[in-house]
């Protein structure tokens, strides 16, 4: 299910995605268990900023929940407090893989892996040489200029349009416990089964 | 307690389904046409437990309540689990489809064998000796239901006694919390409607 809704959002870019840290699943039995705890935590990358925002089960957001950001050797590389709405952002300082780690009150946490190949590539993109070929130099040089501007400037106005459904669609992609609709439903369905055996039951008395 | 898809190996996927087809066969013959609404209820309490976590401990447990499922049920343990994991993994995402068998004989055996050892306490007449008996079978269950899980991961690969620490550890508290339900369970049926644990037995 997960690799389905990846190649939904590759659309969207190679520009941003979460991995849900699957360490925990593989870890151990309990499936529960990694999304059993209900602090949720998501980023997605802008440029060569990422940013994160944390929040409970119940919407409420991590206020002054530490997040630590690792390199794939385990090495801490940065660490930060998120804000009360909980946002934390940070530029990146190299381009790895990372595992960010929230932790807030109570041992409750949250953690997920950015991996290298999801960034967006704007950084590398505007320092690229563009391929028109002028013969005169003068004039390739202002080509040269235009193009970059012009690439920077969309970069900009993409990035910052496109945050708010890069934000939707990393909160989509978090596993939530189940909701009401499933445990009522799931009981219901009990019920209906009871309803089945005992009539079968009694059409045989 | 829910072992995923794609852990275990196929022949241990395979053993675990056919004796869970077995067990839910016995079950079925076992159950009775008036008690089928009480199957139903145990049922969906099992079904709903998974849902109340337990926060301490290493890992975040959940509730299982197969220690009563079982004591009120014996044999019909069996179908009333299946079909609780059988919803959870539809519903939840808990476990998976292939791996439903080796999760409903992990639960739902120790729920009978606890049944088999400790129905004869818990209908004590003596209130110690059957608050004790029933404190050992709500305990009983999910710790053999923690070796059980152990055992599969094991024949799948694992190495067991790390994995045995790491299950039975982290179900330690689930244990004496079913330990305590089950116990109170069993305590206010006997005052509010004694004839339910004798209906169960007679059989």
């Amino acid at each position: 299910m997960r690799d389905k809704k990846e190649k939904m959002l590759k659309p969207f870019g190679a520009y941003w995605t979460i991995k849900l840290f699957i360490g925990l699943h593989l870890l151990l039995l309990t499936s529960s268990a990694a999304y059993a705890h209900s602090v949720y935590l998501f980023a997605w990358a802008e440029g060569d900023t990422i940013y994160t925002e944390s929040y409970f089960g119940d919407d409420k957001k991590v206020n002054d929940g530490l997040i630590i950001v690792f390199d794939p050797s385990g090495k801490e590389i940065l660490r930060g407090k998120t804000n009360e709405m909980g946002e934390f952002s940070f530029k990146i300082p190299q381009k790895t893989d990372m595992r960010i780690v929230l932790e807030s009150s109570m041992g409750h946490g949250a953690e997920y892996i950015f991996k290298v190949d999801e960034f967006s590539d704007t950084v590398e993109n505007t320092e690229e040489k563009p391929e028109i070929m002028e013969p005169n130099g003068s004039s390739s040089s202002v080509q040269d200029m235009d193009t970059k501007q012009i690439r920077v400037m969309i970069e900009e106005i993409l990035d910052s349009r496109l945050k708010p459904i890069a934000r939707d669609l990393a909160m989509l992609q978090q596993k939530r416990g189940p909701g009401l609709t499933e445990i009522i439903g799931g009981i219901g369905y009990i019920f209906g089964i009871m309803g089945i055996v005992l009539y079968f039951k009694a059409r045989k008395k | 307690m829910h072992i995923s898809e794609g852990i275990l190996a196929a022949p241990v996927l395979v053993s675990g389904a056919s004796l869970t087809a077995a067990g839910t066969v016995i079950g079925l013959k076992k159950m009775d046409y008036d008690r089928i609404p009480q199957v139903a209820i145990l049922s969906a309490a099992f079904f709903v437990a998974s849902l109340v976590h337990i926060p301490i401990g290493p890992s975040s447990v959940h509730l299982i309540l197969n220690g009563l499922v079982g004591l009120f049920l014996g044999w019909v343990a069996f179908p009333a689990i299946l079909v609780g994991l059988t919803l959870q993994a539809l519903l939840f995402q808990y476990g998976g489809f292939t791996s439903l068998g080796v999760n409903s004989l992990n639960m739902a055996l120790p729920a009978v064998i606890c049944f088999l050892l400790f129905s004869g306490g818990v209908k004590s007449q003596k209130p110690e000796l059957s608050a004790i008996a029933s404190f050992m079978c709500g305990f009983c269950a999910v710790f053999l239901g923690s070796l059980m899980v152990a055992v599969s991961l094991y024949t799948s690969g694992e190495h067991f006694l790390t994995v045995a620490k790491l299950v039975v550890i982290a179900h330690l508290p689930v244990m004496l919390i079913e330990g305590l339900i089950t116990m109170f369970c069993v305590r206010f049926i006997k005052k509010v409607k004694p004839e339910i644990l004798e209906v169960v037995y007679e059989r």
